[in-house]
């Protein structure tokens, strides 16, 4: 990632080589499963948060909580999908 | 008082919060890369460049970089801690374990390094 960052960033002919490498399947596949995690992370984490001010905490809340978690994530991934190609 | 000398902060109440500051600049960091992303489809060169080549940027990407290592190390300092253990591994697991978290730490400054270079380079 931080050798894309630096090839684009280098020279024109560097982000265009960077970009034209986004366009092949294989790179769009690699990209969506680095997305795919982080999203994952970035929800849960979020749900942390919320947790931490006190909300949700019960067994119950817990349970409820993860749920949505998974169930946010899978949308956003599949809309991060649909973004990428 | 149980100490631990290669946890971050050396109490797990920093390290609580270290964890959480960092995330919160991590995740506006990529929701503001993204949404920049997802504005400008046909992305130019000269977008891009100039997007890093601003101030702001560069302090919000330094900051983004000292954000990753802090909540990086806080992270896999805990599974370390919780899954290489001498239960999971046997007299062998402070050596595994510490050489895994020097690993992550020289991993995590490279991270740093290479990044200042890239954002001030150009």
């Amino acid at each position: 990632m931080l050798y894309a960052l630096d090839k684009s960033l280098a020279s024109e002919e560097g982000f265009a080589q960077v970009k034209a490498c986004m366009t092949s399947p294989l790179a769009k596949l690699v990209i969506w499963g680095l997305l795919s995690a982080l999203l994952y992370h970035l929800v849960a984490g979020l749900r942390h948060l919320i947790m931490d001010m006190g909300v949700g905490e019960t067994l119950e809340g817990g349970k409820l909580g993860s749920q949505i978690v998974l169930a946010v994530s899978a949308v956003i991934i599949v809309l991060a999908g649909v973004w990428i190609w | 008082m149980v100490t631990n000398v290669t946890n971050f902060s050396r109490s797990g109440l920093y390290d609580w919060m270290a964890q959480r500051v960092s995330a919160v600049a991590l995740a506006a960091y990529f929701l503001f890369l993204l949404g920049f992303l997802l504005a400008n489809p046909d992305l130019s060169y000269a977008d891009w460049h100039g997007l890093f080549s601003h101030t702001a940027m560069r302090i919000f990407s330094l900051l983004a970089l000292v954000a990753l290592g802090v909540h990086a190390w806080v992270g896999m300092w805990t599974i370390s801690t919780d899954y290489l253990t001498p239960m999971a591994l046997g007299k062998w697991a402070t050596v595994v374990r510490f050489l895994f978290q020097g690993t992550c730490g020289v991993a995590m400054f490279s991270f740093f390094v290479w990044g200042v270079q890239i954002l001030w380079g150009i």
